[in-house]
């Protein structure tokens, strides 16, 4: 009776890689879409990556994820932004072509093995005794599986905004998913609404670029994917930058009154970190001016998209602001700007499987766990695939430390803190950010990948030459030493740079702010001049005291993250805890201590007494000779039903 | 101490007063069950009864039903008691007899015997007190002189913590200037310079570190200062120890070297407490094994001493024995004590005290002059100590330092914060320097019992306007 292993449904960024995941691992995965055309569609902003998502992407492709590729093969603009800070707070982003990175993600999954994509509206989910066990679509039809990905975004109950006029839908020219969130609902899910917004789209030719300022990207890549190759496969191209002014703002601020945000009709709590320009204004009224890019959609696309303007003003109202943009007098939009309101399951309803606490055997992943961004989807995506697919094989659950990577951060920040606005990651959300870098995720990451098993046999051979090539670096400046020669002395007088007074290791040598492997090459000694070697190795030996410094904050968090809560622990019983707190952590149920101490709203000293507890509580059950947990944290207890 | 557990279902009880004899003592009884074991031993309280008020009556023995003493019984609603579990106190005549009846009269109708500290464990658990709270509550309790309870007041009444949450503000603010330049780079937000924040953590610096430098007094103020007597045999250290004390503590003796070993009391001046070690008389050649070992116990109690009084017999002047032993000890901490100027004739009296005067001022040291029949030289002396260490700039609503705990966490604190002003000034990248801060604000947060928490994010969403 089973149509497939495992169904997805929705093929956005999360349910994509979740597919490729399950279906990678050998299941037979059946991904259902509401429209096969737009498969990996960028719903927003026509880019993958930045600060801490490209983070994400490089995680990704080290484990076996395929984002990375796609966005390599159809990047058109490369950049590493922060390029002036410290090495881990660089991060890639690239411009997209949005047709293509859209038509990358079709073959990708039509020739994938296992894998089948069939357009569907998925209805309900199919339920025995609170195990999932498929779907049901709209036209009636029943699939049967053994679990189910739900990768919706934001179509649950999804309405969208232009000025006071509604319409039902997740996205332009894309239907609202109606029936599942209520199911979800009616089975005790807390369900909530957020809010997205995205800029208007404007018409190329109607643009006069003269009065903006074009905004090159990098000239050498440092692709995302291992698989890609070290050259740009296509033109690189220009994005342009454009301000606002006091008349913009002077229209937006005449026209709140006919903003669905601001005369209450939207409910839903929009993101922060990337507000409206309606709430730019409103919130930073003291700024004259806001800063906009436009950015091509793609090589051949007439579209440019507004970053930065996200609105839900009605039409008339956007074209009269943006008249005012320098470089926008006659501009003609090909589509407004619009808000966008969605369900969202409070995430701390999941494990950090991803599976849901209530219903077994249901994963979900992306925006429906109330994320932003096409990045931590495709992340969530990944390790629901992975998590769904290990869970039918019998396999160990796949749980990434928060010192481990960023996709790590992300979940555990989920599950442990819910969230009341879209949730899009940042650096500073990792507390272990120094370790935490693009340069190194291979090196974090690459047993955890060879254990999955995702990775193509070319990928691996990279890696392993990679990592190979960086430890013999390593070895080499740690054994060779640098004597303070009359050659030597004069080649640094000659850079400016200051003497040696002392024999030193290459190691101690390339310490000095000064010194660079380039310098060392020059020096004629033997440097590995791939960058992706010697920059690795230069940022591990130039910070080695502040890696040090944070592998050993690790170790001290590590007692806190190494012991387990049971999951019938009843902190109900637990004396000096506030009810807020044991309601925080029965709906949270933290695997760890660690994870306890990060929900918010639960103070130290409820750790404090959850540890006085859980000393009488081990005791206990030892009396009574039951198992008390196993001590490693690589463990089988996180959901109760595999205990 | 093993609070926690079982343990915290438990209601306990405890005399809360100092044992013996007074008015009256008070009998602290909390948690789950007050009411219903008090009402056991006391029928005087209505349904509902209501907080903060008392309730006169009879307290009986559950067992006999005889009765043991008329009391006050105060409720105290829970949330609104000290340690946030409902509580009564009862007031009850100051006898230690009854107090022994009332308190097993209720361990009869079910509560347990508080342990030390209970009380304030429950109080912070029930989030009522900080960390810092609860620790000067139990200096507070431990208080051993007016100055020292009044500096335990303060802080229980949230001094000390509200310095250092402003402080830790202002470092927040600069963590969420450096966050920001790092996750928004690319927003064209206008951070702050990196001037701006070496100033501003500079001065979070330069406050920790005025705190800091309030530790020495602040022990001073919470254990009392130490005061080592040191001097020849016979100079009078003990006739002297006693009038410190205003009583006869030292066995005196004209015999030299009557004390053998250090005898130690206290006394309390103006609300200071006042430690002292009168030693035993140093004589470079002693034959007596015993008196030996005295001697070299008197050097090393000196060495702990907050302030040495070196005494001398103003009739002998500053023999070269004094000279040698004065060599030997730490000067900054030494006053010259002039003993015996009574037996100095009126009319040498002047050429002896402009001779010690020059002595003095050679080696910088204050000299007083006191005898043991002059009442004023207690008085004298001891103005004289507790200014020196104490009341220099003292105001009464100064912080002070007094908990070792504290005095670590900012020391640390305030060498981080220098690290990362360092780092900024070196150019190191943005992320170390947060590195450096966030361990600093951890340091300022564990003093508190707070942790670390989102407060930058939120930080920067207020502040800045981002928006990708």
């Amino acid at each position: 009776m089973k149509n497939a292993d495992i169904i997805v449904v929705g093929a956005g960024h999360a349910g994509i890689e979740a597919a490729m995941a399950s279906s990678g691992l050998g299941l037979s995965t059946l991904l259902i879409t509401t429209n096969l055309d737009r498969i990996g569609y960028m719903s927003c902003n026509p880019s993958i990556g930045g600060l801490a998502k490209g983070h994400m992407v490089r995680e990704l492709d080290v484990l076996g994820g395929h984002m990375g590729f796609a966005a390599d093969q159809t990047c058109i603009q490369y950049k590493r932004l922060n390029s002036s800070k410290g090495p881990a707070v660089r991060g890639t982003r690239v411009q997209n072509d949005k047709k293509l990175y859209n038509q990358h993600m079709t073959q990708l999954l039509n020739s994938q093995p296992n894998l089948k994509v069939v357009q569907g509206d998925v209805k309900r989910l199919i339920l025995q005794n609170q195990v999932c066990c498929g779907v049901e679509t709209q036209d009636g039809s029943k699939i049967f599986s053994t679990s189910v990905i739900i990768t919706a975004g934001t179509f649950l109950n999804g309405v969208m905004h232009v000025g006071l006029q509604q319409s039902p839908g997740g996205r332009v020219g894309d239907l609202a998913s109606v029936g599942l969130s209520d199911q979800l609902k009616d089975h005790g899910f807390v369900v909530r609404r957020l809010k997205t917004g995205t800029p208007p789209r404007l018409l190329k030719d109607t643009i006069d670029w003269s009065k903006t300022v074009a905004q090159y990207g990098d000239e050498s890549l440092f692709p995302f994917s291992l698989k890609s190759s070290r050259h740009f496969n296509l033109p690189q191209v220009a994005c342009y930058l454009s301000r606002t002014n006091e008349q913009t703002h002077d229209i937006i601020r005449r026209n709140l009154d006919k903003s669905p945000m601001y005369c209450g009709i939207i409910e839903g709590t929009g993101p922060r970190y990337c507000p409206s320009i309606e709430d730019k204004i409103s919130r930073f009224a003291d700024r004259d001016s806001h800063q906009t890019f436009l950015e091509p959609e793609g090589l051949n696309s007439d579209l440019i998209y507004l970053q930065g303007i996200s609105t839900s003003l009605p039409e008339e109202v956007q074209y009269d602001f943006l008249k005012t943009i320098p470089g926008l007098e006659n501009v003609v939009m090909a589509r407004p700007g619009y808000a966008v309101e969605y369900d969202f399951i409070e995430p701390t309803q999941i494990w950090h499987t991803l599976e849901t606490r209530t219903i077994s055997n249901l994963f979900l992943a992306g925006q429906i766990n109330g994320t932003s961004g096409y990045e931590e989807a495709a992340s969530q995506g990944f390790v629901a695939g992975i998590n769904a697919a290990h869970k039918i094989l019998n396999k160990e659950k796949f749980i990434l430390g928060r010192d481990q990577a960023y996709i790590g951060v992300l979940i555990d920040d989920l599950v442990t803190k819910g969230t009341r606005e879209p949730y899009r990651m940042f650096t500073s959300r990792a507390e272990h950010r120094l370790i935490l870098r693009e340069d190194n995720a291979l090196d974090r990451l690459s047993p955890v990948s060879q254990n999955l098993k995702l990775l193509g046999s070319d990928s691996l051979e990279v890696m392993q030459d990679l990592s190979t090539r960086r430890a013999q670096q390593k070895v080499y400046l740690k054994q060779t030493k640098i004597f303070p020669t009359q050659s030597i002395q004069a080649e640094l007088v000659k850079r400016g740079l200051v003497q040696m007074s002392k024999s030193l290791t290459l190691e101690e040598f390339l310490r000095r702010t000064d010194v660079s492997p380039a310098l060392l090459l020059d020096l004629g000694f033997v440097i590995d001049s791939d960058p992706l070697v010697s920059e690795a190795v230069e940022i591990d030996v130039k910070y080695m005291g502040y890696v040090r410094r944070q592998h050993e904050l690790i170790q001290q968090a590590k007692k806190f993250e190494d012991l387990l809560l049971p999951q019938d622990f009843d902190y109900g019983s637990v004396r000096g805890l506030s009810k807020e707190e044991v309601d925080k952590l029965s709906s949270v149920l933290p695997r760890t201590l660690g994870q306890a101490q990060r929900i918010s709203g639960v103070n130290p000293s409820a750790i404090q007494a959850i540890m006085i507890s859980l000393k009488s509580y081990s005791s206990k059950e030892s009396h009574h000779g039951r198992r008390t947990g196993p001590t490693s944290s690589s463990d089988q207890l996180a959901s109760p039903d595999l205990v | 101490m093993n609070y926690g557990g079982d343990r915290d279902s438990a209601t306990i009880c405890a005399v809360s007063t100092p044992a013996g004899f007074g008015g009256i003592s008070v009998i602290r009884l909390s948690g789950l069950n007050t009411l219903k074991i008090f009402r056991q031993v006391f029928k005087n309280l209505p349904i509902h009864p209501e907080s903060h008020k008392a309730y006169f009556g009879q307290l009986t023995d559950p067992g006999s039903g005889s009765a043991l003493d008329q009391v006050v019984a105060t409720y105290f609603a829970k949330d609104k008691s000290f340690t946030g579990d409902e509580t009564i106190e009862i007031s009850c005549h100051g006898n230690p007899l009854i107090c022994d009846e009332i308190m097993k009269a209720l361990v009869d109708s079910g509560a347990s015997t508080a342990m030390p500290g209970e009380f304030t464990y429950r109080s912070f658990m029930n989030q009522k007190l900080d960390l810092i709270q609860a620790e000067s509550v139990l200096s507070l309790i431990e208080s051993r002189s007016h100055k020292s309870a009044n500096l335990a007041y303060r802080q229980l009444m949230g001094g000390l913590s509200e310095k250092i949450e402003a402080i830790e503000n202002q470092m927040t603010w600069c963590l969420a200037h450096i966050e920001a330049s790092i996750d928004f780079s690319t927003e064209g937000l206008e951070t702050t310079s990196q001037d701006e924040l070496i100033k501003k953590l500079s001065h979070s610096k330069s406050e920790i570190d005025e705190i800091l430098k309030t530790y020495k007094k602040g022990r001073l103020v919470r254990d009392g200062i130490q005061i080592a007597l040191l001097g020849q045999p016979n100079v009078g250290k003990s006739s002297l120890l006693n009038l410190l004390l205003d009583f006869d503590r030292s066995i005196v003796s004209i015999v030299a070297g009557t004390t053998r070993d250090v005898v130690s009391d206290e006394t309390i001046f103006e609300g200071q407490r006042l430690i002292f070690l009168d030693t035993a008389g140093i004589r470079t050649h002693s034959n007596d094994e015993i008196e030996n070992m005295g001697i070299k116990r008197s050097f090393e109690e000196s060495k702990r001493a907050d302030r040495i009084f070196y005494i001398f017999d103003m009739s002998q002047g500053l023999t070269d024995q004094d000279n040698r032993l004065l060599s030997s000890l730490d000067l900054k901490k030494v006053t010259l004590v002039g003993n015996k100027k009574d037996l100095v004739s009126s009319e040498k009296l002047d050429e002896t005290l402009k001779y010690i005067h020059a002595k003095a001022a050679a080696r910088q040291l204050q000299v007083i002059f006191t005898s043991t029949v002059d009442k004023n030289s207690r008085e004298e002396l001891l103005k004289h100590v507790v200014f020196q260490l104490v009341n220099e700039r003292s105001s009464d609503n100064e912080v002070l330092l007094a908990n070792s705990r504290h005095y670590e966490c900012l020391k640390q604190a305030s060498s981080l914060i220098q690290q990362s002003v360092q780092s900024l000034v070196d150019g190191t990248g943005a992320e170390f320097v947060s590195l450096e801060l966030k361990e600093a604000l951890m340091r300022l947060q564990d003093m508190l019992g707070k942790r670390y928490d989102d407060q930058v994010m939120d930080r920067v969403f207020k502040e800045f306007c981002v928006g990708k």
